[in-house]
């Protein structure tokens, strides 16, 4: 109801704006509903969404939840979306194999980027289906045998979920804590593998931290015990160097929209030698090997195949100039502002990431201020909750400092206006909420926080 | 045909191609591909300004027409599907 509230008013300010500025010819029903909106502010042209005023569209730092799609992508897709339109799986006409061959181009491009063939690639709908078919998948498919599942505490939503599920159908899960710098401890690891281990699953690049883990030490553990490993990918791709046979990965999940590509498109690396099996999660036509029935988005595949060769050709010089745009920002934040720790290890860090947490300042109120900003405090599938992060309360972060970080993501497309703004937007914000602060007036008398002892009410 | 592709390209034809991608840059209507486009025209030239291999010269120049050809594309795409709000690094009165 509430979104439906929302999505009428906003098309209502939305038509408005077009008739004000083109007098486009629409309707004049909606423009004279429109004369009883008092919100629209006619002078700078915004609008009023979810009762915060926007003038304009808020620069995007958020390409951890998702990316924009690249132009040289949406190149190759919109042929597909207009004459090319056959289904790939039909095999009786010119239609079919068109579509066919773009597929399979689609497929060696993936493949090229992880070093894979692409014989092992199967698509599917994104990286949480795969992560799906790989952990629901391998269990069910080895359960006569295996009964025990390796994964860690900051792995993504769907990987938890997934394991929680085959908790309840009996199978045993390790929960593998972190380190207060979000990486696994190898040995723990080591420690917890069973004889009836059947799959650990590790994420390569942390959603929320940006924290890389040690993947070809884990794939090397792994194969000491002849243990399946799993990676979630998504995160990786297109970003750090990924070579499935160098992390000795069994399976791997990736994502179309985290690498400039479309949405509602990923992929599943499955290794043939050794040959890892899974119980397809979707039974129908066969497509896909019997893995993942159902017919191909073909725009969508393609769109994932030439953001992959995309990000194959700009990988160096996008990581040159999103690490200097991370220092930029880490730098200029830092100079004008005290209480600040970045979440997660700097060292082994992918660098479009930075997560900051900001001490005596409380973290919804510095994001609702941060509206022309768009950056979220974790993960977008929780940002709907006020709860602080699991992941930062894996890592081992106090409740406070979890509860003001900021996740700023920068990508291909940021530029360095856009980090000086986004630091100057901060820097005030950051600084109006502290003078408010009861608690940073204390703490610049020197009163420790820590020390105090709240009386009871 | 074969004699286009051997023959490399003139200092000309060069500077030519590069104007026309910040010519295609300024059409496109969203700030942020605007200028990546420009900047990754820029950076590629000055990267490939070093380049001496006369068949290494005119691949890149060939991938540079073709790039063009998509840059060409896309700025009416864009152009076609103007978000009726401008970003705000478009906006003239900036805070600072």
């Amino acid at each position: 109801m509430t979104s439906k509230l929302v999505a009428s008013t906003l098309r209502q300010h939305l038509t408005k704006n077009t008739n004000l500025l083109r007098r486009h010819p629409l309707s004049t029903a909606t423009a004279a509903a429109l004369t009883a909106e008092p919100q629209t502010h006619e002078e700078t042209g915004g609008i009023t969404m979810k009762g915060v005023k926007i003038s304009g569209r808020p620069l995007y730092l958020d390409v951890q939840a998702t990316s924009p799609v690249d132009p040289r992508v949406l190149d190759a897709m919109l042929p597909f979306y207009l004459s090319r339109y056959g289904n790939p799986h039909s095999r009786t006409h010119f239609y079919g194999w068109e579509s066919d061959n773009a597929v399979e181009h689609a497929r060696s491009q993936v493949a090229s980027l992880i070093g894979a063939s692409p014989k092992e690639i199967v698509f599917t709908s994104g990286a949480t289906e795969s992560n799906n078919i790989s952990i629901k998948g391998v269990m069910h498919f080895y359960k006569e045998k295996k009964k025990h599942v390796i994964t860690t505490q900051t792995e993504h939503k769907c990987v938890l979920d997934s394991c929680r599920h085959l908790q309840q159908e009996g199978f045993d899960v390790t929960y593998l804590p972190v380190e207060s710098d979000g990486l696994v401890d190898l040995e723990k690891l080591r420690d917890s593998i069973r004889p009836d281990t059947g799959l650990v699953s590790v994420m390569a690049v942390n959603n929320e931290i940006g924290v890389v883990q040690p993947m070809e030490e884990i794939g090397k553990i792994c194969k000491e015990f002849n243990v399946p490993f799993h990676t979630d990918a998504a995160q990786a791709l297109g970003k750090i160097h990924v070579d499935v046979d160098k992390w000795n990965v069994s399976l791997m999940s990736l994502s179309g929209h985290k690498i400039y590509g479309p949405k509602g498109v990923g992929a599943l690396y499955l290794r043939r030698r050794p040959r890892i099996r899974v119980e397809p999660q979707m039974n129908g036509g066969g497509q896909e090997r019997g893995i993942r029935s159902g017919t191909l988005a073909t725009p969508l595949v393609v769109g994932m195949g030439a953001a992959c060769e995309v990000a194959m050709k700009e990988m160096e010089y996008d990581e040159k100039r999103i690490s200097a745009l991370q220092q930029r920002l880490l730098n200029g934040i830092r100079e004008k502002l005290d209480g600040v720790v970045v979440n997660g290890s700097m060292e082994r860090r992918y660098v479009g990431n930075l997560n900051l947490s900001f001490a005596y300042v409380e973290g919804e109120s510095l994001l609702m201020g941060l509206k022309e900003v768009a950056v979220s405090s974790g993960s977008a599938c929780t940002s709907a909750s006020l709860e602080p992060s699991y992941v930062l309360r894996a890592l081992g972060v106090e409740e406070d400092m979890a509860h003001t970080s900021i996740r700023f993501g920068i990508g291909r497309f940021t530029t360095e206006a856009e980090i000086d703004r986004a630091v100057h937007l901060t820097v005030q914000q950051v600084e109006k909420l502290r003078e408010m602060s009861p608690l940073y007036e204390m703490v610049k008398e020197g009163i420790n926080i820590k020390d105090i002892q709240w009386s009871q009410h | 045909m074969a004699a286009t592709l051997t023959s490399s390209p003139s200092a000309a034809e060069i500077l030519s191609l590069f104007r026309s991608f910040i010519r295609i840059a300024r059409q496109f209507p969203d700030y942020n591909i605007r200028e990546y486009t420009k900047r990754r025209a820029v950076d590629a030239f000055r990267q490939n300004a070093t380049l001496s291999n006369p068949s290494s010269i005119s691949d890149a120049f060939s991938y540079g027409k073709s790039q063009l050809e998509v840059a060409k594309r896309q700025a009416v795409v864009y152009s076609l599907y103007v978000p009726p709000l401008p970003s705000i690094m478009d906006l003239p009165n900036k805070p600072f």
